[in-house]
């Protein structure tokens, strides 16, 4: 049942949006649905802490899937949140009006439809459908204003991701071949086809899980295929950058860890760990040369997540404790990195542009956000007391016997971000704006979401509730 | 319902190969927008297979919104896009035409090699055509990236999902009715925003050279 409202709870609020004629409706319905989703979240999650599985039929949810939908109702609250105070800034200086705003919204609730559905989904056609159906309902959001460069940012994440998913298709039903040739797949789950995995043919299983890889791969922004992130997640407004970077990654990640499960089943765990091994690296080392040479800070954080998806990806190859810190990982760079967009929002509102160079003393202009910029910069590179030093310590201490040369050139290149990085943050928090804007925060509600994710992300860090861990744990043990 | 004659699957996988091959060769976007409408037909026949030997209400109406999809809607709006910009001739292609069709045949080629073999043991009797399947889905791919309009990667990448479930129909991988409509649901949904892209693109660039999108470069 929680399932069914945390599914259907977005799309009546999409419907209930196109029938408004205010704006302030619009926001009520928009939080209310939020805060919803959260109260389904939390039944489910209650239900998967005690008995390891929830729900029935068409929509079941595990501890690995717990974990994804955890990001997603958490960044979804907040970015729910958020766009209620950016966009009351954006329609105030006269950027968008009341029919755009509703668009907003109405594309937001089916975003967050999709992936719920995604994650809840028990069939992996039906996963494709939802994570395709995110590409769909994003477009729009990412050429939300109508400018050519956003134009073009849509065109790209609309062809490359639509190029990744077909291949995905292809993968996915390279697997059903796999496992019965010649037979209807009918309506096959991911326990029915994982059931049978022993049994598979396993050179189709390396071809479909490679094409799966690339397909899914796409979406998580997995280097080569990420080309469509930095430009989709500069030119989205900021509450969708932190959904697509926190949350819409998580989701298509978990296609490709469920379809590993099921490759490892049927050739051990080799085969996926050596493809992820791969891919993770690369996925670091590439944002890590591009970020010492960025101007705009919207495409320095996207290519900050392109570098953390691939540091989740190497500790999924690492496997073990590996996998335990990657699922951590995916956790706290969803907030550090919704807090990061929330703050690069406001530092928008205020200064007009996300060149680097044109932002300057934030910590004066913005006494909040610059502080809120700072910590994220701290947190988001690893630095102690945040939980992401810890989860890249235990990811590299996973790797480091198997695989010693991988560990050190991630580690080199984990360095190399954070001097880039620092670089950057620090010219926009103490530096010198060339125009300087007025002092002062714009709105409590481009506020309180950035900090209550910082205060969480900061509490995890330190202290891990035992159900969280528990659901780790666990989740780990099907990626084990 | 008799079984229909391997030759007239192999017929049928032909075209669907064929229509990708001269996707692109032609230059008029109404040739290539007809030419995915013949190759549409034809994935539209071997999805009639499934659904004539075990009749059922369910599948004959996900074959029904699979053909209003891909015959009628998908064609419609091209056309419209067609007409009200009139973008009578596709922006050109990255390489000349010898060297294009040297590519295809040697992905034709490629397929037909030791890499592709294990395919090959999914399909019941027809090896040819399934490997086929796996050449259009490859120059499908190559057409995406060597055209330079957006009608034409768009026609690329419907041809792509012609040429998968193509594959997936030799391969004897019929999706449920209920999936199958999902799909077609989803392409409908595809065609009409990457339509309204196309609009956009074209008021913003005046052109679908993709080549003009040269902005983000930062």
């Amino acid at each position: 049942m929680a399932l069914l409202v945390l599914t259907l709870t977005p799309l009546i609020a999409a419907l209930a949006s196109l029938a408004m004629r205010a704006v302030r409706p619009l926001e009520v319905l928009a939080v209310l649905a939020a805060l919803l989703e959260c109260g389904a979240a939390a039944v489910a999650a209650v239900t998967v802490s005690a008995a390891g599985r929830y729900g029935s039929g068409a929509l079941a949810l595990d501890s690995l899937g717990m974990v994804v939908l955890t990001t997603v109702v958490l960044v979804g609250t907040a970015a729910s949140l958020y766009s209620v105070g950016y966009l009351r800034q954006e329609v105030a200086k006269g950027i968008i009006g009341f029919r755009r705003v509703k668009q907003y919204y109405v594309l937001l609730h089916l975003f967050l439809m999709a992936m719920l559905y995604g994650v809840c989904t028990v069939n992996p056609i039906m996963m494709w459908i939802a994570v395709e159906a995110t590409t769909l309902s994003t477009a729009f959001l990412i050429s939300f204003y109508n400018k050519p460069t956003a134009m073009e940012a849509a065109w790209k994440y609309l062809i490359i991701n639509s190029i990744g998913l077909l291949l995905g298709f292809f993968g996915t039903l390279l697997f059903f071949a796999a496992g019965s040739p010649g037979a209807q797949s009918a309506f096959v789950t991911w326990e029915a086809l994982g059931g049978g995995a022993g049994a598979f043919n396993a050179t189709l299983v390396k071809i479909a899980f490679l094409f799966i890889l690339i397909g899914y791969g796409t979406k998580t922004g997995l280097v080569p295929m990420h080309t469509w992130l930095p430009d989709a997640h500069s030119k989205a407004p900021s509450p969708i950058s932190a959904l697509l970077s926190g949350a819409l990654l998580n989701c298509a990640l978990l296609a490709i860890l469920k379809f590993k499960v099921i490759a490892d089943a049927a050739l051990g765990p080799a085969f996926a760990q050596n493809l992820l091994i791969f891919f993770g690296l690369v996925s670091i080392a590439i944002p890590a040369f591009i970020i010492v040479i960025q101007k705009n800070y919207k495409r320095l954080f996207a290519y900050s997540s392109v570098e953390h998806m691939g540091i989740i990806t190497l500790g999924f190859g690492f496997g073990g404790l590996g996998s335990f810190a990657a699922l951590l990982h995916m956790i706290y760079h969803s907030l550090a990195k919704s807090v990061l967009f929330f703050s690069a929002g406001n530092c928008l509102l205020k200064y007009g542009s996300t060149k680097i160079d044109r932002v300057g003393g934030a910590l004066d202009a913005l006494p909040v956000t610059g502080k809120v910029l700072l910590v994220g910069f701290l947190a988001i590179t690893g630095v102690p007391p945040f939980g992401l030093f810890l989860t890249e310590v235990y990811i590299l201490t996973a790797g480091i016997a198997a695989h010693p040369l991988v560990v050190v050139v991630a580690l080199f290149l984990l360095a190399l971000i954070f001097v880039g990085f620092l670089r950057f943050i620090a010219a926009m928090v103490f530096g010198a704006a060339p125009e300087p804007p007025v002092r002062g925060e714009m709105n409590p509600l481009t506020i309180v979401p950035p900090v209550a994710l910082l205060a969480l992300l900061l509490t995890i860090g330190i202290y891990l509730p035992p159900p969280l861990e528990a659901w780790i744990t666990a989740a780990a043990e099907i990626l084990r | 319902m008799r079984p229909i004659a391997p030759q007239t699957l192999l017929f049928l996988e032909i075209a669907i190969f064929s229509a990708a091959v001269f996707l692109h060769l032609t230059k008029k976007n109404s040739s290539a927008v007809r030419l995915y409408v013949a190759q549409s037909a034809a994935v539209s026949f071997l999805l009639m297979v499934p659904a004539f030997a075990e009749p059922s209400a369910l599948l004959l109406t996900a074959l029904v919104a699979t053909v209003a999809v891909k015959l009628l809607v998908a064609p419609y709006f091209f056309f419209g896009l067609i007409r009200r910009h009139r973008l009578r001739f596709s922006v050109s292609t990255y390489l000349n035409t010898p060297v294009t069709v040297l590519i295809i045949a040697a992905l034709a080629a490629f397929t037909q090699t030791e890499a592709f073999r294990p395919l090959t043991q999914l399909a019941a009797g027809g090896d040819r055509s399934l490997l086929l399947s796996v050449a259009t889905i490859m120059i499908s791919l190559f057409l995406i990236i060597n055209r330079k309009g957006a009608l034409s990667q768009m026609l690329g990448i419907l041809s792509l999902e012609n040429g998968i479930v193509s594959f997936a129909l030799f391969a004897g991988l019929e999706q449920s009715p209920g999936l199958q409509l999902g799909i077609t649901f989803n392409i409908l949904i595809w065609i009409i925003i990457a339509t309204v892209f196309i609009s956009m693109i074209y008021r913003q660039f005046g052109s679908l050279d993709v080549t003009a999108m040269k902005r983000l470069t930062e």
